[in-house]
């Protein structure tokens, strides 16, 4: 053994003496070492309060966010301590979470108001494949007390790769595999690419015999995956994963390639209403090939619950391409599923309650991960939405005034839209009517006898009347005109039609604007309002009647002018179920300032 | 032993090697990996028990879809499934086993033609690897890939070439003769026939089983050079098979499996039968004693507890069977044993081990 020893040694030492001769060696190691030197600022030890376990993270902005599993902040409770590598420790709060993709963001809360942190970007992780090099950095086994990150070097084995959920949750869709080394303790931590960019967040391995230590097979979330999410996350969500509502499976065929299809498919789900169904092959999803069921449900697993994606599939001979909504993976009410259910005994495994200086930004609800982070988040979209434009002052009767082009007649029609109160006795009456042509539709929108055609007036648009009617509250109102629910919906692209006249262009990949996510209900109305996230303009939104398990009004917004200080769009498309109802050139905008003080409802 | 002559390689060379192969791991090896895997295959076979996984790796060494792969459980049944690189199914049979190379030859059982593979000759007629050359392993470790999802590729050195003490459980490996021994986790559930290649994608070697080294109890990484052979008995003859041979006449069907014997320890042949190791701990006591075989002139009999071999404790089976194979044929070892209350003393003259037909 000893004889082997000293040959060893002097391998090593000849190999040491060799590469220090080669100028390509030694320039690559100075690289990754700057790489690294680089990087190492931004990882983060993340500790349960107390020191009682924990995990990594990495900033992604100077503000302090940092993204880490799910896995790690779900035992620290909504606040725990951060350590980074300068030494200092920081306390930190959850801000949201993705239960299923196991990701979670935190905010390191800065010693002074307004000190930077450092931060690594993001790459793509798109462009990452099967043997490139990449670099873990983390706290395995938490053995930093310095919290000086552990550097770990490696191949990447794989990518795209799925790997099964416990229960419904820790899902790994679309994934990358890595021989780089890690383990416990280096979950949340990021994976980087040789420039120093995110590609992935770290968070399980493969093992088998040889116990919870790396076996050469880890996994990293994709940060593509995670970018899809980041809006949701900002927005202090619980936010969750996509399905599409149907089954899908790869026929074993006994040679060749096996096709993708749909076994079963449920029948309150939207792709079942645009027309997918049973015994339908899968070709394309989000404008990726679908070969297999686990790249089917590597793509499904890229995105947040209500995104509408594009799909194309193939019955006999015909291919289709369709827009789907995804529908949900959690239920609504979700019992904590890492809970062990049939024991008593153990309490279900819960981190402890927030404390600590962190605490007074937690702020517990329902389907949130920390309601705090919504409504910042929500303040921010108002305040935008009024810098843009102030209306609170105009809340009197509207009339629109232009002409439309309807499907249905294919000619220039005019068309005037009303809203307005009267006062009839001693209460005060909404009343909103949209005249076109010849023809008016009048709705009272908050009368509760209205049933679902009342509501979906005029007919075969989905509920124009109403849409304009609660836009309208939206922009006078503002956030006061929605007690009942108002919340920041993370973000989500959509897919806004091409100008009057002009055909599509590209598919609808090409079509997508990711837009900043609005959720309110007003009566009977829910509405998704979707902004623009570089100049915040309201692009559009989708009406659904609640209790109705039905396709949404949409209302796409273009063509904004000023009309008297303030920014309106002059163009309105409107769409109901996959038809193109009309669109509304505006002529005139007639806003009249509220009469006297009234109590409107 | 591990054989260390390697380690005298003239520095020299071995500083040519390391600097060709030092700098050209800087590049990634995204294009080796890409070539590599479409001439690997998924295996899904007969397993899913005791830690035996169901599926496995294997390599094409024809472009009618003839595959090299380890001689292991999962080829139990008739029919295997195959996943070729692009998504395409196929059963496959197995056409010639050596359990002596531990490989096993399967073909695809529709006609297929044009499919990407290795020159098995071709490639087995390069020299053997060295230490401190760089490799990659490709394998469906874990079951990750399914259909066009490409094979898992993990990049390492090769750490040693050196004879293979392996076993599962109490069974001793199958293969005994030389391969490489890895510095990174390779021999993980389902990667026993993948490829160990260069940087080049050339083919080095088949990746191992999962087993532990017999001498030192830990889990080994290792690969089995393509250029093994290892000594067999052939229709009662002794003869060497080499892994190319059994390519080439397995393909032509004319492969003859060599003879079973009866796996026995390393080190010389003493003629003791001991009891049946029921756990770990068991004590060596002996069971039988072959008649005319060196244990049986020194006198041993049933029931005698084995204590002491040249003075060392032996306590449990395990512990006498490792250190028996110290010592080779024609070596004498003190033995002290225990017959009733008494304490024996004798000394065991060991010889070549006699080949056996197997009784399995």
């Amino acid at each position: 053994m000893r004889i082997f020893t000293c040959a060893l040694m002097g391998l090593l030492a000849s190999v040491t003496m060799a590469a220090a001769q080669n100028p390509v060696v030694l320039k690559s190691e100075a690289d990754r070492v700057a790489v690294i030197e680089k990087v190492k600022p931004t990882v983060v030890a993340v500790f349960a309060r107390g020191g009682q376990g924990g995990g990594t993270g990495v900033l992604i902005n100077d503000a302090g966010y940092a993204l880490t599993n799910f896995h790690v902040v779900q035992p620290t409770g909504p606040t725990m301590q951060c350590g980074l590598a300068d030494g200092i420790l920081y306390d930190g709060v959850l801000v949201g979470w993705d239960k299923v993709g196991d990701v979670a963001l935190i905010k390191l809360l800065p010693k002074k108001e307004g000190d930077k942190f450092p931060y690594a970007p993001m790459g793509n992780s798109d462009l990452v494949k099967a043997g490139d090099w990449s670099i873990a950095m983390g706290n395995p086994f938490l053995l930093a007390t310095d919290f000086t990150p552990t550097v770990t070097f490696g191949l990447v084995s794989g990518v795209d790769r799925y790997q099964p959920p416990a229960g419904i949750i820790l899902e790994y869709t679309n994934c990358i595999q890595i021989d780089t080394s890690i383990n416990p303790g280096n979950s949340g931590g990021p994976l980087f690419n040789m420039k120093g960019e995110i590609i992935g967040i770290n968070g399980r391995g493969s093992f088998d015999k040889r116990g919870r230590i790396n076996s050469g097979v880890g996994y990293a979330i994709s940060i593509n995956q995670i970018k899809n999410f980041m809006g949701h996350l900002h927005a202090g969500l619980d936010a969750d994963h996509a399905s599409l509502g149907a089954l899908v499976r790869t026929e074993a065929e006994k040679a060749g390639i096996g096709r993708t299809k749909v076994t079963a498919i449920l029948e309150d789900s939207d792709a079942y209403r645009r027309g997918l169904d049973q015994d339908d092959e899968l070709m394309g999803f989000a404008g990726r090939l679908v070969t297999s069921d686990n790249h089917y449900k590597n793509i499904v697993g890229l995105f947040p619950r209500g995104w509408r994606v594009p799909l194309e599939y193939r019955r006999s001979d015909i291919r289709k391409e369709i827009l789907v909504r995804l529908m949900g993976v959690q239920r609504k009410e979700l019992p904590d599923p890492t809970a062990p259910k049939d024991d008593p005994k153990q309490p279900p495994k819960k981190g402890p309650g927030p404390q600590g200086p962190a605490a007074k930004f937690y702020e517990p609800k329902a389907g949130y991960a920390n309601y705090y982070f919504n409504r910042e988040e929500k303040k921010r979209l108002f305040a935008d939405l009024k810098k843009h434009s102030d209306f609170s002052a105009l809340a009197g009767d509207w009339k629109i005034e232009g002409n439309v082009n309807l499907l249905k007649l294919r000619a220039q029609t005019p068309f005037t839209t009303e809203i307005g109160e009267q006062k009839v006795g001693n209460s005060v009456i909404t009343k909103a009517a949209v005249t076109i042509g010849a023809f008016t539709d009048r709705l009272e929108p908050l009368d509760k006898d209205n049933g679902l055609t009342d509501m979906r007036k005029p007919n075969g648009s989905g509920g124009l009347i109403a849409a304009i009617y609660v836009w309208r509250h939206l922009l006078t109102e503002g956030e006061k005109g929605f007690p009942s629910e108002c919340n920041h919906g993370g973000s989500e692209p959509i897919y806004p039609p091409p100008p009057q006249g002009a055909a599509p262009q590209g598919g609808w990949m090409k079509r997508a604007v990711l837009a900043n996510v609005l959720t309110t209900r007003l009566a009977n109305y829910q509405c998704k309002w979707f902004f623009a996230q570089s100049d915040h303009k309201l692009l559009g939104f989708e009406l659904r009647l609640q209790d109705a398990n039905e396709d949404p009004c949409e209302v796409y917004f273009s063509d904004y002018r000023n009309v008297n200080g303030r920014q309106l769009p002059h163009e309105m498309a409107v769409y109901f179920r996959d038809v193109h109802y009309g669109t509304f050139s505006v002529t005139k905008y007639q806003m009249a300032p509220a009469p006297a003080k009234n109590a409107a409802n | 032993m591990i054989r260390y002559k390697t380690y005298y390689l003239p520095i020299t060379l071995l500083a040519v090697a390391v600097c060709a192969s030092a700098s050209s791991a800087q590049a990634p090896v995204t294009e080796t990996a890409l070539t590599v895997n479409k001439k690997l295959v998924k295996l899904f076979g007969i397993g899913g028990f005791k830690g035996l996984p169901s599926y496995g790796s294997g390599i094409l060494v024809s472009k009618q879809g003839h595959i090299l792969t380890v001689n292991n459980h999962i080829l139990i049944n008739p029919g295997i499934l195959v996943h070729l690189y692009d998504g395409r199914q196929y059963q496959a049979k197995v056409i010639a086993r050596e359990p002596e190379l531990d490989v096993a030859l399967l073909k695809i059982d529709e006609e297929v033609d044009f499919l990407p593979h290795y020159n098995f000759d071709e490639q087995a007629a390069r020299p053997i690897g060295e230490n401190g050359d760089w490799i990659l392993a490709m394998s469906n470790q874990f079951k990750i890939a399914l259909r066009d999802e490409p094979m898992s590729v993990s990049k390492g050195i090769v750490a040693a070439v050196a004879d293979l003490r392996g076993r599962r459980g109490v069974f001793d490996a199958p293969y005994a003769g030389d391969v490489y021994f890895l510095d990174i986790v390779v021999c993980n559930p389902g990667a026993a026939g993948g490829a160990l290649v260069n940087l080049k994608g050339n083919l080095l070697g088949l990746i191992g089983r999962e087993l532990k080294d017999s001498r030192l109890d830990t889990w080994i990484n290792y690969a089995v050079p393509i250029q093994a052979q290892a000594n067999v008995l052939i229709e009662g003859k002794p003869g060497t098979v080499t892994m190319a041979h059994f390519v080439k006449k397995g393909m032509e069907g004319t492969y003859k499996e060599s003879d079973k014997i009866a796996k026995v320890d390393a080190g010389g042949y003493h003629g003791i039968t001991l009891v049946v190791e029921a756990t770990r701990s068991a004590p060596p006591y002996v069971e039988e004693v072959v008649p005319g075989s060196p244990a049986d002139k020194a006198g041993l009999r049933p029931d005698d507890l084995i204590l002491y071999v040249e003075g060392f404790s032996v306590p449990t089976i395990k512990v006498f069977r490792e250190t028996l194979k110290l010592y080779a044929p024609d070596s004498e070892i003190r033995v002290q044993y225990q017959r009733g209350n008494k304490l024996e003393n004798v000394k065991i003259k060991l010889t070549k081990h006699p080949k056996l037909q197997a009784s399995n």
